[in-house]
Formats: structure tokens, C-alpha cells, sequence
């Protein structure tokens, strides 16, 4: 099979020349908090990184994405040593705002490689597949308004993660990818949502023999437990040593804070906001009683304790249980047929789970889905169908994180730029299903891509002439109720898809 | 804007033709070529054969629209920089006079403060995007209190209003002068495509209107909807289209020659008298409809009793120009304030008290004046030495263009012609170098345009424009976007410092491909030098311009030779030399 083009180095060059055009876009907290971080982790000694507060910015994610940070740390020095000094709070000179945008881009890098090792593991007809999907995903519109924009430092770490998944693809590197991903989990808790895929794929296949699951494979269960130990000790042990973890834990799991986010994540919870707010206007009507207390936080949805008007308050047990029992359905069936295909879908089902279902979810979760289902969304036409309304409401419900009028025009048109684009050279590159499709879903996903036009009008025009900068809550709740739909939808859509396969 | 051509769904069967023609495609003289040969190639690659350019030129305009305004979203010319500001605060000042005072007043209204000194469709235009933007926040364009005003907002609404007016203007333009120019030449669709997403990323355009703020894409927008009327054989739009061209900025001149050569030489071979009077009628008229608001306006004015020079009260100061012309002209007739009008309109258009030229600027005097100090002959001298050279470097292209007014030769005889203007003539300005560029550029959608010699040119003489164009950009902190959308258009298109893919083409004559390479060479590693030095050496205090000195002499040396390849390339195409000849000097340009 002949080369395909672009090459993932050529799109790699051209969108990294557009990133750094964007260097004096918008940057959100995000860039003072990493910037916090780089002056803690240079400044202070290893006891104090987890203690230290004098920013509302303290540390907060786990040891190995410190060390990440103290490394940058000291490329820093030579960029502008100003920005490493603790109490500079809100430092963003030139040379900081350089410095720390181009770490995102160079870091990003890890991704490039590891889409390339994606690339590179599939053969035959589906190559120009994976490559369309491993481009989108270096393309994705998440990864440029999160990381290149808000700031944050996700590319890298989906890298690693895309690495890890690839790894799996083979036998002989399972245990590597096992222990690659136990890395991942110590850079950022966020990945546990995906770790119980992980422990089953690599219990069925690495600890336990292919041929009965009653027969363990000792030898491989030591190393990769042993590995995944060290691997922890080395994140952790120095801290353990000085009993700081309860400290650490209180700093990585902050389970003070409320259901929904100050915006809603478009996932079940947000459609159950929505109907709550919806049943407040008629309540009356209907005879049901409106909870005086909760009116006041209902039009706001500040972090903190969301409270329900009409609907029965959620707690985060229950959130927990949901959660773990939508986790536990494709598992069951990755644990029976444990191939590198399911063990994707059981990733991308446990991320469908954590991310509708769970407590205090951010928005920008959302690519915790969408990434890995790139990865198998060309399989064929079925698993297309429902990854069309994921990639536009999970790309739509992103918008809200940049709300200045700069950056409008970059979001909308980079995004449909992106969707049209990979929507048509998907449709061109998938595969027929040996399957029958649903004929309703793929209408509904056309209605439904459909909608966005008029959503995104509304939302970032006529709502301002209309109303102005009264009922700002307005569009904020269209996008995430809108976007919660199609997050449900695909959920829904690929639950079928991936048991009736 | 003119009509679409005929027939958009034709170039697949002229595609087939093309293959076994003379103008071979742009990869590789092979049709069946199996690898792109350049990244921009790669990037298109998957659009070959199956899809349709409607579905290709929406997302090939997203990605130029988002490049440019990524690259606004860094610094202006003038930003901060009291006390006069810069290119934005004039065009923003521009939009705040139109808006505010009435229209007799605005060529004469406080010259000091970035006086209106472009013709009067530029003054319309601005009238236009200071009512809307008023619409937004009226303080934008507050009379005086406004001046010198950075507000981000602001600078959000200038920015919209650059791109707003390219994507109406230039870029409908750009892709119908592909679309006609390319199927002329025989020239598949998609290899057209790729041309036109290298032409409208461009970097000097996008450096200069969208990073350091002008609306040069206008003009040029309707120099090419003429250039592409002429393609089509509609004289009488094209004729119209260049009207608004010099309406909209008198930097338009420098194609006049080509415009009126063509047109001339499409009358005269064979004669069409009525289509001669046609022309010559529709440009009258045009230029009337364009001088109308500002004539109207100026009556009505009188009639409401405003006068157009409130500051001084009454009293009468001769016409700066054709002052003998006031002494036959009764001052107090309804028609002088008409006249009056117009010969300030003219006067602050064409400021010819001013030097031979203002800045460092990379064009013959300029360079000359590092020899030789010009300053010590008298003006007059200069002025007549300036239009000598001038007539002289453009009279060969526009003959040519008037004995063979071929389509194909248009653009090539655009660019010689303003390269003549922009080396030679009186007045230029950095950012002039746009004009030579736009048609030069233009030649990628040609014929062998994205084959290895075009491009490689055409690929200089953008770098080296850009270049050229760095001390500008410099001066308000745009080293960034400078870089980066240079770097990207010479890595797009396979050209040094990225590759050397655009050089060494088998087939064509060892010599000529030793001698592009090596004098291209030698210049980008100037250029490369240059900025290294640049970048780490103070220069000797007794000559503090050094750097702008080497960088004007270099970029001389360098448009002369693209003016010389242009006309070289014009003498060629246009087959008046004998057969022999031509195929003796084919190694300068064929392949």
C-alpha cells in the first residue's frame, strides 16, 4: 500500500505554525496555575509542593506530573526566571507566555509519536483509516481550545495514553502498555475513570492464560504488579516516606465540590438540571412542590452544592453506583471476548460512564470519550453513525470555555472546519457494516448535527441583542442541554453498535 | 463582482487534454505522478479525482480565514506608540471623520493628524465601516475624543473589517481568476486548487493587511477581478473593476499601463472602434459615479451654508495645485467648491512635494542612494531621472502586452510592469511591494505555475518581498507572524529555507539550473546571515541603519532580478522572437 498523505508530520508542522499564532490569544487561570506550579516545584523542596497555598492555585495533580513541571522548571530559568519565583502571582510577561505555550506545543509532540505508533500498527485497508483518524485526533478542535488556548497540557498526556492503548495491541507489549498507563495514572488521576478497562483487559489477557481463565499466569502477574508498584513508589514513595499521602489525597480528590460544575458538562446530570429548572415553571401547574431553598442556587450553578427544586437531590453515592454499573456492563463483555477492538470500546464505554454519570464532571472530560472512540470510530459505518453527534456535541459543548470575542471566530470556524472535513472523509473511508444500520439514528444524528447550526447563532449572537447580559444563564444551559443529548445519544448509539458486533 | 464562468463543471474533460499537451501537470510531467512533490501537494492530496471543488474551496477558505485571524490577533502598526500611532489609527481616523463631518470636509480636515490622502472610494469605505462600527460603540469613532484609541474591542471590529472586505473583494476575485486562468491553460482542477490555497496564504498580504493593518487587499481584489474580466473578454468590467481599483487606492496606477495596453491592443488587433469608444465611455462614466457622492456632497454642502475649511473662517487659500488654473476660474461661481474639491482630492492624493522616496525602501533609488547621495541633486533632476527609468523599464512589457494582448501573458505582464513602478519610480513605499508581488504570485494557477522554475521565482520573490518588508514589521514587535507565516508559505510550497525540491528539474538545461540555484541560493543565505546578524550585532554607531541598508541593497538586487525573469519570461510566452532564439534562451524560463 502506497504512502499516504498528508503525513502526520506535515499536519503536525502546518497546525503547530497555527499555534503559535495564536500566542497572544485568550488564556485562561489555567495558564496562571501551571505557571503557579512551575514556580512551586522550582522554588520550594519536594515536602512542601503538596502543602504550599499561598496561591488559591495549589498542586493538585499527582507527583509525576510535579516532576514533569520541575523538569519544564528548569528550561524555564532561561526563558525568564521571574515566572519561577513563588508570590509573583499573575506573572505573564512575553517571554512566560512564550515559554509556556510553546511547552504545550513541544510536549504535544509525545502525541504525534504515539498517533504515528497507532498508524503504524494498522495494516492493510484500514491504514489511510488510521491515518484519517490518527490526523483528526492531532487536529481535534478539543485539544486546540483546551490546551492551545485555555491552557493546559493535554496533548501530551492523551499521547501517552493513545501510546498505552496501541501497546496493548500486541502481545508481546501488553505489559508495557500496563505499565505506560500506570505512568499516565500518576501524571493525572483524571485517567482512573479509564483504569477499569485496563485491569480487565490485562487480567484476561496478561495474568490469566488465553486458553482458560482458571489458569493464572503467575510469572506475568508479578511483573506487571511488581512494575506497576514501582512505578507508584516512585511517584509517591518520597511523599510516603514523610507521610504526606493523606495530604496528597485531600489535594487530588476534593470531594467538597458539587454535582455539576459552574457549567453544566453536558452529561445525564445536566439533563437533569435541565428538567428540574424546566419543572420549576410548572410545578405549580402540576401540582408538585418547589423547594423555596433551592430556587436561589438554581439560577446560578456556581461550584458548590447543586440543589434541585422539584427533583430528588443527588447524592455522591449515587452518582458512584451509576457509574460503576455502566463501567461494569462492557466490561463483562471485554472480559469474554478480549480483543483489542473491545478493549478500545470497554475504554471509550468506561469514559461514556464516568464522564455522563459522575460527580463533578468538567466539560473538558469530554475528550476522555471522544479520543479513544477516534481510534475505532472507522470501523465501520455503524460505529460511525455514533460517533457523528459525539463529535459535535462534544466539540459544541466546549465553546463556552472561550467567551471572548476574539476567539469566537477560531472556536466556530476551526471546529466546523474540522467537522466538515473529517465528517465527509470519514463517511468516504468506513467501511459498509455486514450489519443492517438503524435507519431512525442516522436520521436523527443528521437532525440533530443539523440543530447546531441554529444553536451556535443563537448562542453567541442573537442571545447578546436580544437580551443583552441579562439571562446570561440561557445559552450556557441550550449549549449543555443540546450537547447532553448527543453525548447521550452516541452513549446509547455505541452500546448497541458494540453488543450487537 | 463578474458573473461566473461559464461553465464550472468543464475541467475534468480539460484535464485529459492537459495530460497529453504541451503544459504538463504541476507533479511531475508524469499525469499518473504517485507522490506529491511539495507539502501543500500532500496536504490536497486526498481531494485528487474524487472530490469536487465545491466541497474543497469551503474548507480551503476556513483555513485562510483562520490563519488570518490568528495572525490578528497579534499587534498593529502604531499600537501604543504615541504620539501619532500608525497605518491603524489612520484607518480608523479615516472612519471617524467620514462619519462626522460632512463630506466637503473630509480632504481637508486636520491634515496633521493622518489627513485623508487615498481617493475617495477609500473614503467610502471607510464611511461605511464607521457607521457600523457606531452601530457597535459609539466611542469608537467619537470625534476627536477618539483619537489614537486601542481598545480591544476595537481592534476586534478593525480586524473583522479587513477580513470582511477581503472574503467580499479579493478572495471572490482570487478564485474565479483561478478557476479562468488555470482551464485556460489547460491546467487541472486540482492542481488549480492547490494554487489558489497558495495564493491566498500569501504571507506579505496577510502580513501586511491583517498583522500591520491596511486594506490593500481591496484594491488588489479588484485588479484581479479585472485581470480575470479581461480573461473572460468582458472589457467593459474590466475597465469598471480597475476604475474602483484606483478609486479605492492611486497604488493601482502601477498596472495602469498593462490595463490600458491590453484594452488598447484588444482594440487594436483587429480594430473595434466601438469597442474602443465602449471603454473609453464606461471609464468616463465610472470615474463620474465614483467622484459623484463627493461632488453632490460638496454642492449640498455649499447649499446648507457648511463650509469645507471651517478654519478659516471664510477666507480663500489658492489651489495647491494648477495654481494658474484658479486665476481663469471666478472664485465665487457654484462650481469652485466643486473644483476646489476635486484639485485637494487630487493634490492630497498624489503628494508630489514630497521626496523621491520616504523611507528605506528596497527599490533602485534607494539602493543608489547608499552609492551615491542623491540628496545633492536637485529634486527636479531626480523627479525627470525617476520617470525615465520608469517609462523605460515599462515600456517593453506593455509593447509587448499592445502587440499581443494574449490572455495568458497578463499576468506576467502585470508583474513586469510593477516591478518597473515599484524599483523605479517616484514615491514607493515598502508595502508597495504587494503590487509586483500580487500578479507575480498569480502565476502559480498558470501552466507550468506549480512546476519547479515558476515556483521557485515566484517563491523568491515573495520571501524576499517579506523580507524586505521585516524592518516594518520589526519596528511594532511583529517578528512572530513574520516568521511563522514565511516559514510556512516556503514550507508549503517546498522553497528554501525549507527545501531545495524547487530546484534541479530534470529535463531542462544544466546551466539554467546551476545558475537559479546558485544566485537564489546565495541570496537566501544572505537573508538567512542577515538576520543572524541582525539578531545578535549592534550595529556600528556611526551607521546605525546598516541592517535596513544591506536589506534595502539585497532586496534591489533581488526585485531587479524578478523583474528581469518576469520580462524575460513575458518575451518568451509571447513566441515575438524568432524560433531559433527562443529555444536558445528556453533554459531562463521553460523548465
Amino acid at each position: 500500500m502506497a504512502e499516504t498523505y498528508p503525513s502526520l508530520a506535515q499536519c503536525a508542522i502546518v497546525a503547530a505554525a497555527f499555534k503559535i499564532l495564536l500566542f497572544p490569544a485568550y488564556k485562561s487561570t489555567d495558564f496562571e496555575v501551571h505557571r503557579n506550579w512551575l514556580a512551586i516545584t522550582h522554588s520550594l523542596p519536594l515536602w512542601d509542593w503538596y502543602y504550599e497555598k499561598s496561591s488559591e492555585w495549589t498542586l493538585d495533580y499527582p507527583p509525576f506530573f510535579a516532576y514533569f513541571e520541575w523538569i519544564m522548571s528548569q528550561v524555564a530559568k532561561l526563558a525568564d526566571p521571574a515566572m519561577l519565583r513563588m508570590y509573583n502571582l499573575e506573572y505573564d510577561s512575553w517571554q512566560t507566555v512564550y515559554f509556556q505555550r510553546l511547552s504545550v506545543i513541544a510536549t504535544e509532540l509525545v502525541l504525534v509519536y504515539a498517533l504515528q505508533m497507532f498508524v503504524d500498527s494498522s495494516h492493510g485497508t484500514s491504514k489511510r483509516a488510521a491515518q484519517a483518524a490518527a490526523i483528526s485526533i492531532l487536529l481535534s478542535p478539543g485539544l486546540l481550545i483546551i490546551d492551545h488556548i485555555h491552557f493546559q497540557y493535554n496533548g501530551c498526556m492523551y499521547g501517552i495514553l493513545i501510546a498505552s492503548l496501541v501497546l496493548a495491541r500486541k502481545r508481546s507489549t501488553l505489559l508495557l502498555s500496563g505499565l505506560v498507563f500506570g505512568a499516565l495514572l500518576c501524571m493525572k488521576h483524571i485517567y482512573l475513570y479509564l483504569a477499569p478497562a485496563y485491569f480487565v483487559f490485562l487480567l484476561r489477557t496478561y495474568c490469566l492464560s488465553p486458553k482458560s481463565i482458571f489458569r493464572i499466569q503467575f510469572l506475568n502477574c508479578l511483573k506487571l504488579g511488581g512494575g506497576i508498584a514501582a512505578i507508584f513508589g516512585t511517584a509517591f514513595g518520597p511523599f510516603a516516606l514523610k507521610g504526606q499521602i493523606p495530604q496528597i489525597l485531600s489535594r487530588l480528590f476534593p470531594f467538597s465540590r458539587g454535582l455539576c460544575h459552574a457549567y453544566w458538562a453536558p452529561n445525564v446530570w445536566a439533563m437533569y438540571s435541565f428538567i428540574d429548572r424546566v419543572l420549576i415553571v410548572l410545578a405549580p401547574r402540576i401540582g408538585l412542590s418547589v423547594k423555596a431553598g433551592a430556587l436561589q442556587s438554581v439560577t446560578r450553578g456556581l461550584v458548590g452544592d447543586t440543589a434541585f427544586a422539584v427533583l430528588p437531590d443527588i447524592t455522591p453515592r449515587l452518582c458512584f453506583a451509576l457509574t460503576l454499573l455502566f463501567q461494569a456492563i462492557p466490561l463483562v463483555r471485554l472480559f469474554l471476548v478480549p480483543t483489542w477492538d473491545n478493549f478500545i470500546g470497554a475504554v471509550t464505554l468506561c469514559g461514556y460512564a464516568s464522564f455522563l454519570f459522575s460527580w463533578h464532571v468538567h466539560e473538558k472530560a469530554i475528550l476522555l470519550v471522544i479520543i479513544p472512540f477516534s481510534l475505532i470510530a472507522l470501523k465501520d459505518r455503524r460505529y460511525l453513525g455514533a460517533f457523528r453527534p459525539l463529535a459535535v456535541a462534544g466539540h459544541v459543548s466546549l465553546f463556552p470555555l472561550l467567551f471572548t470575542p476574539a476567539e469566537f471566530p477560531i472556536k466556530t470556524i476551526y471546529t466546523v472546519f474540522w467537522l466538515v472535513l473529517f465528517l465527509m472523509a470519514f463517511d468516504q473511508l468506513a467501511p459498509a457494516s455486514r450489519r443492517a444500520r438503524f435507519f431512525l439514528f442516522d436520521r436523527f444524528s443528521t437532525l440533530y448535527i443539523t440543530v447546531s447550526i441554529p444553536l451556535i447563532l443563537y448562542c453567541s449572537l442573537v442571545h447578546g441583542v436580544v437580551f443583552g447580559k441579562s439571562y446570561e444563564f440561557l445559552p450556557l444551559m441550550f449549549t449543555s442541554s443540546y450537547s447532553a443529548i448527543g453525548v447521550v445519544g452516541s452513549w446509547l448509539g455505541f452500546m448497541v453498535v458494540s453488543f450487537t458486533s | 463582482m463578474a458573473g461566473p464562468s461559464p461553465s464550472p463543471h468543464k475541467p475534468r474533460r480539460k484535464a485529459k487534454r492537459a495530460v497529453n499537451g504541451e503544459s504538463s501537470l504541476s507533479t511531475g510531467r508524469q499525469p499518473s505522478a504517485r507522490t506529491p512533490s511539495f507539502p501543500l501537494e500532500s496536504f490536497l492530496w486526498p481531494a485528487r479525482g474524487s472530490v469536487s471543488q465545491w466541497e474543497l474551496l469551503p474548507l480551503i477558505l476556513m483555513v485562510a480565514g483562520l490563519f488570518r485571524w490568528a495572525a490578528g490577533l497579534w499587534g498593529y502598526s502604531g499600537f501604543e506608540k504615541p504620539p501619532l500611532f500608525g497605518d491603524y489609527e489612520a484607518q480608523r481616523h479615516w472612519m471617524e471623520i467620514t462619519t462626522n463631518l460632512p463630506i466637503s470636509q473630509w480632504y481637508f480636515h486636520d491634515l496633521q493628524w493622518w489627513g485623508l490622502d487615498y481617493p475617495p472610494l477609500t473614503a467610502y469605505h471607510s464611511w461605511l465601516c464607521g457607521k457600523i462600527g457606531s452601530l457597535i460603540d459609539p466611542s469608537w469613532f467619537a470625534l476627536y475624543a477618539s483619537r489614537g484609541l486601542h481598545s480591544p474591542a476595537l481592534k476586534i471590529f478593525m480586524r473583522a473589517t479587513v477580513v470582511v472586505s477581503e472574503y467580499l473583494i479579493y478572495v471572490p476575485a482570487v478564485v474565479v481568476f483561478v478557476r479562468r486562468f488555470s482551464r485556460l491553460s489547460g491546467v487541472p482542477t486540482w492542481t488549480a486548487s492547490v494554487a489558489l490555497v497558495a495564493i491566498l496564504m500569501q504571507p506579505a498580504t496577510i502580513l501586511i493587511d491583517h498583522v500591520h493593518f491596511q486594506y490593500n487587499t481591496v484594491m488588489l481584489g479588484f485588479v484581479v477581478s479585472s485581470i480575470s474580466s479581461m480573461l473572460a473578454g468582458r472589457y467593459l468590467w474590466s475597465a469598471v473593476f480597475f476604475v474602483g481599483a484606483l478609486g479605492f487606492k492611486q497604488m493601482a496606477l502601477y498596472y495602469a499601463f498593462s490595463v490600458f495596453a491590453y484594452l488598447l491592443g484588444r482594440c487594436a488587433f483587429p480594430v473595434n472602434i466601438p469597442r474602443l469608444v465602449a471603454v473609453g465611455a464606461v471609464t468616463a462614466v465610472s470615474f463620474a459615479i465614483l467622484l459623484l457622492p463627493l461632488i453632490v456632497g460638496t454642492l449640498n454642502d455649499v447649499r446648507r451654508g457648511i463650509d469645507a475649511r471651517p478654519d478659516l473662517k471664510g477666507h480663500r487659500p489658492p489651489l495647491p495645485l494648477f495654481a494658474d488654473l484658479a486665476g481663469n476660474l471666478d472664485t465665487g461661481a457654484f462650481y469652485y467648491p466643486v473644483v476646489e474639491q476635486l484639485v485637494q482630492m487630487v493634490h492630497r492624493v498624489f503628494p508630489f512635494a514630497r521626496g523621491l522616496f520616504e523611507d528605506k525602501v528596497a527599490n533602485f533609488w534607494c539602493a543608489l542612494n547608499v552609492v551615491v547621495k542623491l540628496r545633492k541633486y536637485p529634486s527636479n533632476l531626480l523627479q525627470r531621472g525617476a520617470l525615465f527609468a520608469t517609462f523605460a523599464s515599462i515600456v517593453p512589457p506593455n509593447l509587448i502586452l499592445f502587440f499581443r494582448p494574449r490572455k495568458l501573458l497578463l499576468p506576467l505582464a502585470f508583474a513586469t510592469t510593477a516591478w518597473g513602478f515599484f524599483l523605479f519610480s517616484y514615491q514607493v513605499h515598502e508595502k508597495s511591494v504587494l503590487l509586483p508581488l500580487m500578479p507575480m504570485t498569480l502565476l502559480l494557477a498558470g501552466g507550468q505555475g506549480l512546476g519547479k522554475n515558476t515556483r521557485a521565482w515566484v517563491g523568491f520573490a515573495n520571501i524576499l518581498g517579506c523580507w524586505t518588508m521585516f524592518p516594518l514589521l520589526q519596528r511594532v514587535d511583529l517578528k512572530v507572524p513574520y516568521t511563522v507565516l514565511t516559514l510556512l508559505w516556503a514550507y508549503l510550497l517546498g522553497l528554501p529555507p525549507t527545501s531545495l525540491s524547487a530546484y534541479f528539474q530534470e529535463g531542462s538545461s544544466i546551466w539554467s539550473q546551476w545558475a537559479t540555484a546558485f544566485i537564489h541560493g546565495s541570496f537566501y543565505l544572505a537573508i538567512a546571515l542577515w538576520h543572524v546578524f541582525e539578531a545578535a550585532v549592534t550595529p556600528p554607531p556611526d551607521k546605525p541603519d546598516l541592517w535596513v541598508v544591506i536589506n534595502v541593497g539585497l532586496g534591489a538586487g533581488g526585485f531587479f532580478l524578478c523583474y528581469l525573469w518576469c520580462l524575460g519570461s513575458l518575451v518568451l510566452e509571447s513566441g515575438i522572437l524568432p524560433k531559433s532564439w527562443g529555444s536558445k534562451r528556453d533554459k531562463t524560463k521553460m523548465q
